[in-house]
Formats: C-alpha cells, sequence, structure tokens
C-alpha cells in the first residue's frame, strides 16, 4: 500500500471505515470489552425502564416485558451455545433443545417434591452439568467420529427420542415383558411435567435482588449468565481451543494435518454446549416453577437454529440480536393479529435472500458449504482420494507438456 | 540408522503399498530421506506422488509397508499425532482456512505443541497466558522467509489473499509447526516463473535452517535446480532414482513422461 493510500485510509471516518470493513469487523468491533459491557450495563436496567413508564405514565405492560425480556435473554444464550458447535465447531446439532430439556428435568427431579430431593443450588448446579455432559458423552463419543449428515440425524434422533422418555416415563418402563421399577414409580410426570420446582433461594438481605419481583431476579440470572457465556465464547474464539474448532469446521483434513485432535476438539465444543444448554433449561425450570415436555419439541430446535442463522453462523453479537428479534418481533407485530406469522416468515425470507450469511455471519449457507463446510469437509478424505485420478486440466497439460519438454529437448534450461 | 555419507535417516519409507479397489496407487514404494535432504518425487499425473505423501502423513492408510521418521514407525498413528511426532505437509490444491486470518492460520501450526486448554483460557491462568504469547511469538519466526509479503497481511482473513501468499502462509504455517521432516507438495503449481525462482530460494533456506523437505514438483527446471536427489514414480512403481542429472538422462524416466516412441527416437 503507497503512503498516499495509507493516508486516505487514516482521513476516512472512523465509522465509515468500521462500516466497509464487513461482517467480520463489526463483529470483531461489537465483541470487545467496551461495546459488551455497557451493553449488559444498560441491559440490566430494563426492568427500572419499564418500572419508570408504569409508576409515572400508567402503563401496564411492565412485568409482561420483562417476561419477554428474560425469554430473550434465556434464548440469546441458548443461541450462543448453539453457534460454539454450530457455527465454530460445524457440527450439525439438531437435537440440541434436548440439553435443554435434560437441564431442565435434572434440575426439576432434584429440586421438588419428584423425587421428594430438595438439593442446594451448588449441587443442583453440579447435577445438571454432570448429567449433561454424562448424555453428551453417550451421544458424542459413537456419533462424533461419523460424517456430517449421519451425525445430524443421530443428533436428530436423540431429541425425538429423549422426548419421547420424558413423555412415558410417568410408569415404569417395560422392556420385553419384563416391568423395570415398582408399579407407582413416576419420573418425569408424562405430559403433565413436573410442577412446583423449587426456585432458586434468593437470601432477602441481598441489596436489589432479595426484594425484587421473581421475573426481574430471573432476568438478570438469565442476562447475567448470557453475559458469563459471552465472555466463554469470546475467550475460546481468541485462544488455541477456539482456532482449533473454526480450523475443523473449514478444512478437517488441513487440521488434522496440524495436528488437531479432531475428535477430541468435536466432543469439546459438543460437551461445552450442552452444559450450557442444560444450564439455561435449569434455570428455566426454576424461574417457571416446572419441566414441561412441551418446552422443547422439534420446533424449539428450529427456532433456535432460525435465530442463529438469522444473526449469523459463528458470530456472537449476531446470534444475540437474532434471539431478540425473534422473541420480540411476534410481540411487536401484535397489533397484526393473524397476519403476525406471515410478516415474521417474510422478515425471515427477505433477510435470506439479500444476506444468506445472516446479518452479522461471514460463512455462507450455500448448499457447496452447508452449515461451514460440515458436510463437505467431512468429506475431504474422499476428494483427496478422488484428486489422485489423473484429470488433467489444459493448463496442467500444457505444464506436463513443458516439463517434459524442458527434461528432454533442454536439459540446460534454468529457471 | 547411519548412511553411508553418515547423515541420519529422517524418512525411510519400506514396501509402502496402498490398494484402491482394484487399483494399486502405491506399489512397494521404497525411500530414504537423509537429515538436511531436498529430495524431490517427480512423476506424470495420477502417478501417486500425493498418495505417498497421504500416507506419510496419515491422511490414509497403507495396505502394507512401513514409514519410520527417525526410527519411529508412524504405519496406524493418526494424523495429528504424526503432525507431533514431527512431519509437517503442505497441499496440492492449497488447504488454508479461509475464514481465519493469515496469523490464526500459521498459529494453527503451533496447536500441536502448545499448552493451552479451554479452562486456562478462560481463567487466565498465567501457563496459558504464557503458551499463547510463546505461540504468537512463534508466528513471527514462522514468517521470517516471507517477511515483506505477509507481515502487512497477518490481520487479513485467508480468503482475501493472493493465490502466492496464500502458498506462502501454509508454508508459513507448516513451519509454525516446527517440523523435522516438511512434506510440500507442489509448492511451486500456478506461479509465475519470477515467483518460483523465489519458491526456489525459500526451500533451499529452509534447508540450511536445517529442515530435512521432501517434495513433489511438476516443473522441471526447478526440481533439477533445487534437489539433492530426486525419485521418479510412474504407475504407483518408482522408477528411478538418483543425483538430478542421473535421473533425467534415464531412459525409463522419459518414457513415462513422453511414452515409448519419444523414447525410442
Amino acid at each position: 500500500m503507497s503512503a498516499q493510500a495509507q493516508a486516505a485510509e487514516v482521513e476516512k471516518p472512523r465509522l465509515q471505515r468500521l462500516w466497509e470493513s464487513g461482517p467480520a469487523g463489526w463483529n470483531a468491533a461489537l465483541t470487545k470489552p467496551y461495546v459488551m459491557i455497557p451493553f449488559f450495563a444498560v441491559a440490566a436496567t430494563a426492568p427500572f425502564v419499564t418500572q419508570f413508564f408504569v409508576d409515572n405514565f400508567g402503563w401496564t405492560g411492565g412485568e409482561f416485558w420483562v417476561r419477554i425480556l428474560a425469554t430473550c435473554a434465556m434464548y440469546a444464550t441458548l443461541a450462543l451455545s448453539l453457534n460454539l458447535v454450530v457455527g465454530y465447531a460445524g457440527l450439525l446439532n439438531l437435537g440440541f433443545i434436548a440439553f435443554f430439556g435434560i437441564g431442565s428435568y435434572a434440575y426439576a427431579l432434584v429440586a421438588s417434591e419428584q423425587l421428594h430431593q430438595h438439593f442446594p443450588f451448588w449441587l443442583a448446579l453440579l447435577t445438571v452439568a454432570g448429567v449433561a455432559i454424562a448424555f453428551s458423552l453417550i451421544i458424542g463419543v459413537p456419533s462424533l467420529r461419523l460424517r456430517g449428515d449421519y451425525l445430524a440425524i443421530v443428533t436428530l434422533g436423540f431429541g425425538l427420542v429423549m422426548r419421547e422418555l420424558t413423555l412415558d416415563l410417568d410408569r415404569p418402563p417395560t422392556l420385553m415383558g419384563h416391568q423395570l421399577g415398582p408399579n407407582g414409580l413416576n419420573i418425569t410426570g408424562g405430559t403433565e411435567g413436573i410442577h412446583q420446582v423449587d426456585a432458586f433461594r434468593i437470601p432477602k438481605s441481598l441489596p436489589v435482588l432479595g426484594t425484587a419481583p421473581h421475573s426481574w431476579v430471573y432476568y438478570w440470572i438469565f442476562l447475567g449468565f448470557l453475559a458469563l457465556c459471552v465472555f466463554l465464547l469470546t475467550r475460546w474464539r481468541g485462544t488455541r481451543t477456539g482456532r482449533a474448532w473454526i480450523a475443523i469446521r473449514e478444512d478437517e483434513l488441513a487440521a488434522r494435518a496440524m495436528g488437531v485432535n479432531t475428535f477430541k476438539y468435536r466432543l469439546l465444543a459438543f460437551t461445552a454446549s450442552a452444559v450450557i444448554a442444560a444450564v439455561v433449561g435449569m434455570i428455566n425450570a426454576a424461574w417457571l416453577f416446572n419441566a414441561y415436555p412441551g418446552n422443547y419439541d422439534v420446533q424449539q430446535t428450529v427456532l433456535v437454529f432460525i435465530m442463529v442463522i438469522l444473526g449469523g453462523l459463528g458470530s456472537i453479537p449476531g446470534a444475540i440480536i437474532g434471539a431478540t428479534l425473534v422473541t420480540v418481533l411476534p410481540f411487536v407485530l401484535q397489533p397484526l393479529i393473524f397476519y403476525r406469522y406471515v410478516v415474521f416468515s417474510l422478515i425471515l425470507i427477505v433477510v435470506m435472500i439479500f444476506r444468506p450469511e445472516g446479518l452479522l455471519g461471514t460463512v455462507s449457507m450455500r448448499p457447496r458449504k452447508t452449515l461451514g463446510g460440515t458436510v463437505e469437509l467431512l468429506t475431504a478424505e474422499s476428494t483427496i482420494e478422488a484428486s489422485e485420478l489423473p484429470a488433467v486440466t489444459d493448463a496442467e497439460a500444457a505444464d506436463l507438456e513443458a516439463a517434459s519438454g524442458a527434461i528432454v529437448e533442454d536439459p540446460e534450461w534454468k529457471l | 540408522m547411519e548412511t553411508v555419507s553418515g547423515r541420519k535417516t529422517v524418512l525411510e519409507i519400506r514396501g509402502l503399498t496402498r490398494r484402491f479397489g482394484g487399483l494399486t496407487a502405491v506399489d512397494r514404494f521404497d525411500v530414504a530421506v537423509n537429515e538436511g535432504e531436498i529430495v524431490s518425487l517427480v512423476g506424470p499425473n495420477g502417478a501417486g506422488k500425493t498418495t505417498v505423501f497421504n500416507l506419510i502423513s496419515g491422511v490414509l492408510r497403507p495396505t502394507a509397508g512401513s514409514v519410520r521418521l527417525l526410527g519411529r514407525e508412524l504405519v496406524g498413528q493418526p494424523a495429528h499425532r504424526i503432525t507431533h511426532h514431527g512431519v509437517a505437509r503442505t497441499f496440492q490444491n492449497i488447504r488454508v482456512f479461509p475464514q481465519l486470518t493469515v496469523r490464526e492460520n500459521i498459529l494453527l501450526g503451533t496447536h500441536h505443541w502448545s499448552r493451552s486448554g479451554m479452562l486456562g483460557s478462560v481463567t487466565f491462568w498465567p501457563r496459558t497466558l504464557r503458551a499463547e504469547r510463546a505461540a504468537r511469538a512463534e508466528v513471527h519466526t514462522a514468517i521470517d522467509l516471507f517477511r515483506e509479503r505477509l507481515e502487512a497481511r497477518l490481520d487479513d482473513p485467508a480468503f482475501s489473499l493472493s493465490y502466492a501468499n496464500r502458498r506462502r502462509t501454509e508454508m508459513a504455517r507448516a513451519l509454525a509447526a516446527r517440523p523435522k521432516l516438511l512434506l510440500l507438495d507442489e509448492p511451486a503449481a500456478g506461479m509465475n516463473p519470477y515467483e518460483r525462482i523465489e519458491v526456489a530460494g525459500l526451500i533451499r533456506s529452509m534447508r540450511d535452517r536445517g529442515l530435512t523437505i521432501f517434495l513433489i514438483e511438476h516443473h522441471m527446471p526447478l526440481v533439477m535446480e533445487i534437489s539433492d536427489r530426486v525419485v521418479v514414480m510412474d504407475h504407483g512403481v518408482k522408477i528411478a532414482e538418483g543425483l538430478p542429472k542421473e535421473v533425467h538422462s534415464n531412459p525409463r524416466v522419459v518414457e513415462a513422461y513422453l511414452g515409448r516412441r519419444a523414447a525410442s527416437a
């Protein structure tokens, strides 16, 4: 770059340069601590703002909107965690929402009258994380060695099986005519779910948290956990682990050739994402006092996928924006009543036409590079073998001719 | 393991065979590469050269035979372990990670020897921070040979690079892995004459820094100029081996390239 061009570069206003840097630059700018910390600080004051309008203008939507915001924060965390496994590591995990359910039920079982257990918070958290790790290993160890599309099928099946299990385990399971467990065994509560789950015990002596309304507290808990996850993901993305994940997504073969144990790193991504989703499920169960099977069916998986894809695969601010849009838009469009889902779908379709990478994404979703190349890259080995076949292009033929010509006719030909 | 010249054998391949169904891509291939040597593997398209590289680096598993690096058997080990033992490679159809920056691409080379984990990075564990710093310092060592080309581009995504710069990034990435043996698969493919001269210089300076280099190359003048020894393959079989001059006038080699009539003419 010449000195003049450099000078011109400096003269451009900062915002214009930022705009021109494209999604990769926007992402980097938005994940800086001096953007993220004020964002979370402002977001944390939202309940007070709603309260102000309720007190001074007689607005009645205060409580309602705090709940919506809490749901936003919850879905944003889920979207981040899905982003980790799909956007970073390039693993198509279609059974993702099952881990949310596993977290909900694991917490509900150890903190309700269902099994007559009432674990303290930290023990419950450890239990939920442990159960999530166990399930992700059971699914991950055999299936993460599979090629991309098979992984998608296995995880989709896993998600459906888990849902059926929660519906059926209100009675003792029967295997080939043998009943396992006593007659009155009821683990999951079937279609009813588990009710009267303990909320987290928050000491009344805490300055603001102790006396705030229930949904405010859970809004802050969700927001805090979202902030923690943003921190974890930015740190991982900036160090060896995250580089290895992206490398696996981009080109599995080259990643292996650089010494990345691809199976280990896939399993790490899969498990980390499962634990985050399970903790979100646990907070959700404590917030709503129940674990209910309808909270995590296939539609929920699709919803979280929409958030991640709308925001942009692999983008942290994108996942937050995507989750907020998908959660809030139906409520904003409420006046249109019958047409709101039509309008909502139209918005999604328009975004996908004009920005197939999502709002802040850098990885395009075009079929050849499905989900950051998962399907294509996982078959890289077969492409290598195919490239062994003597497929000679014109240029190569000319090159070969030149090479062989040189070897026979012109031995003294120098570089 | 000492050879006649008294130099250590870095890579020793014996009876390496790989079949794809009915096709024998590599058939009882033998070669030995000594420390500090530049050995070229040449042959017509489809001769099985890249398959040999894939077998060495663990991308493919051999049907039979042995590959030893400094006496250690590599056959049967997974690809990432082979890198860990000291083999780094570049690819014929360049395989940089397009969405990662040049710096991150080169940092991937440090992956196998760097000790930085998931927990360490989120707790700012001193050992992890040191490992990350050491890896970032290694990037500057690795781009030493490409400094004027890559230094300004370190924070650009790799997809935005020119073809030649992608090749350079791939080489720097391989160097950052601190290998004992470097496998270069057609390092000069698609380059213009000036860039080819640069590549020749690069390969020599890598050797001068103590690396052992085994390369595949189509461009004969380049091969003749830089190689200490040349191995010629055709239809998966080694048909000649020796000094560039010897190989060059070998009738079997000429025949493999041009066919029988040209050889007898």
